[in-house]
């Protein structure tokens, strides 16, 4: 009865198209330097399109009304604009824009592949819930040593700065270093990056607290089968919270009826709480399903 | 109400898409280093926010001010190229003046002044009480200046005389700078070797970079200047001043 897992050919368009947009930007960073035009669309840097920037210049930008060295305007722009969609349906950045997390999904399907249902699941439960705290240290420490040092200090570690600039000397050993491991952790764990270090992931994941659209279980019509729990790339807990509000989770839908949860209109993200009538309808409908299921779990 | 995955592209396409549209609109989506001045409570562009870095281009597209009337009132060779002749250009082409004791270059606050009188916009400096001579009989001869400011002008002017050196006529100097951008540049792979040989001399180097000159010429600028934890962009910058 479990229902197979679909393929949400809309989320991947949009990962598909963000990180042909930064493939094209570094390409004409890269068209520039041999002293050629660039293509399509100008040649902004790698920075003026993140929207993190944003973020590590704030303190400068409130305080001394200028911008962190390489940061320009549209990074403030653009943290703003996500910072609104966040608010709104959580970190959509995170499961549908972000490139970096793309190319780690991308190479995690490998690593599942070859691990199958191990993968994703190698670390400790207890230590990969400590683990996810760690991002926070990074973001404090990346805010503070920019705000000092008034130079963007991130870049030296930034493993998608590194990615998207691979060709050229600017990179440094270290962020090399750190985009090696990552990549070859992604063939172990889903997104490590993401989950462990990400500062902007850290961030965004603090508006999964106070979302307006927010990740609803209904547990009168939930067959218990944990499929959701399987689904999430962010090893969040689903079937067993009513109201989803985990720091960790990137508003991929992997686990909504949608593509996981078999049962429909039992896990969903919605803005209204349910009303009444119609829950008894469903529940009406999830009783017969249940009756029709004998278990599941991992 | 249920939110699926089109609703997401949907919200990313409005909020993201539109926002950049938007604030592109209002000007508040710039990817490289505003060159925009800043513009007044009127809604004009701002005479104190023009900077040396500045080209004639940007000043006509900005004050509607004709580059062509910049370079006949400062005498600058009608061939000169107004995409590439900045503000700072003009303090290569002039010798210094000494007025009341003090020593003035024509340079960026004196096309303040200019665009000020030729456009009418109040600007009041406060380090340029003269002008050339060429530049106020330009301003009279169009009628730009009248009354009392044409008395005060016609009793406050100079001589303008050009420096005597391989800079001596603008359109020379913008011809060398763009014969020089065209011949070397400093790049992501330029070694520091390279560097050397285009003369740029090591106390230069030190100057500009704050390190002596490595052993090891070979390596690339940018790797040198990575190392010793400094942006390339900036250093890159100073190199190409």
């Amino acid at each position: 009865m479990a229902k197979k897992q679909k393929k949400n050919l809309i989320r991947l368009a949009v990962q598909i198209f963000f990180l042909a947009l930064i493939i094209l930007i570094s390409f004409n960073h890269f068209r520039n330097e041999q002293g050629l035009a660039p293509l399509l669309i100008g040649n902004p840097s790698l920075h003026a399109v993140c929207p993190f920037g944003g973020v590590v210049t704030i303190y400068t930008y409130f305080s001394e009304g200028a911008f962190v060295q390489n940061i320009q305007q549209s990074s403030v722009t653009l943290m703003w604009l996500v910072l609104g969609l966040t608010l709104l349906f959580g970190p959509v950045f995170c499961g549908w824009i972000c490139p970096f997390g793309t190319v780690e999904e991308f190479v995690g399907k490998i690593g599942r592949n070859i691990f199958k249902k191990r993968y994703n699941n190698f670390i400790p439960f207890k230590l990969d819930k400590l683990l996810k705290y760690l991002r926070y240290v990074v973001l404090l420490l990346v805010v503070i040593l920019t705000a000092t040092s008034g130079k963007l200090l991130f870049s030296n570690i930034d493993p998608y700065f590194a990615l998207f600039n691979i060709w050229s000397s600017e990179v440094t050993r270290l962020s090399l270093l750190v985009l090696g491991l990552v990549l070859i952790g992604s063939l172990f764990v889903e997104r490590p990056w993401c989950k462990y270090l990400c500062p902007f992931g850290a961030l965004l994941g603090i508006f999964n607290l106070f979302r307006i659209v927010k990740l609803k279980r209904n547990e009168k019509t939930c067959i218990n089968c944990k499929a959701c729990d399987r689904a999430c790339p962010m090893n969040i807990n689903i079937s067993t919270s009513k109201v989803v509000s985990n720091h960790q989770c990137i508003s991929c839908l992997l686990c909504t009826d949608e593509m996981a949860c078999p049962v429909s209109n039992s896990l969903n993200f919605s803005v209204l709480e349910r009303k009444d009538s119609k829950e008894d309808s469903k529940e009406d409908s999830g009783a017969k399903i249940k009756e029709s299921i004998s278990g599941g779990g991992k | 109400m249920k939110i699926k995955s089109i609703h997401i592209l949907l919200a990313i396409i409005i909020i993201i898409g539109g926002g950049i549209f938007l604030a592109s609109e209002l000007d508040l989506y710039n990817t490289t280093k505003v060159r925009t001045p800043k513009k007044t409570v009127e809604g004009l562009y701002d005479i104190i926010d023009i900077r040396g870095s500045h080209n004639l281009e940007e000043i006509e597209k900005y004050f509607k001010l004709p580059a062509s009337s910049v370079i006949e009132a400062f005498g600058l060779r009608p061939d000169t190229i107004p995409e590439f002749f900045q503000l700072k250009d003009m303090k290569e082409i002039f010798k210094p003046v000494e007025l009341e004791g003090e020593e003035y270059i024509v340079e960026t606050d004196t096309v303040k002044v200019f665009t000020s009188l030729y456009m009418k916009i109040p600007y009041v400096s406060d380090e340029t009480f003269y002008l050339p001579e060429k530049t106020v009989n330009y301003l009279v001869e169009n009628d730009k200046i009248s009354g009392e400011e044409k008395e005060y002008w016609q009793g406050h002017t100079f001589k303008m005389e050009y420096l005597d050196s391989k800079y001596l006529t603008a359109s020379e100097f913008t011809r060398m700078v763009v014969e020089e951008t065209e011949e070397f540049a400093v790049k992501g792979n330029t070694t520091i070797q390279e560097l050397l040989d285009s003369g740029i001399t090591e106390e230069k180097f030190e100057e500009v970079t704050g390190f002596k000159v490595p052993d090891k010429t070979s390596v690339s600028l940018r790797d040198f200047i990575i190392e010793k934890g400094f942006e390339f962009g900036e250093v890159k910058d100073k190199f190409a001043e």
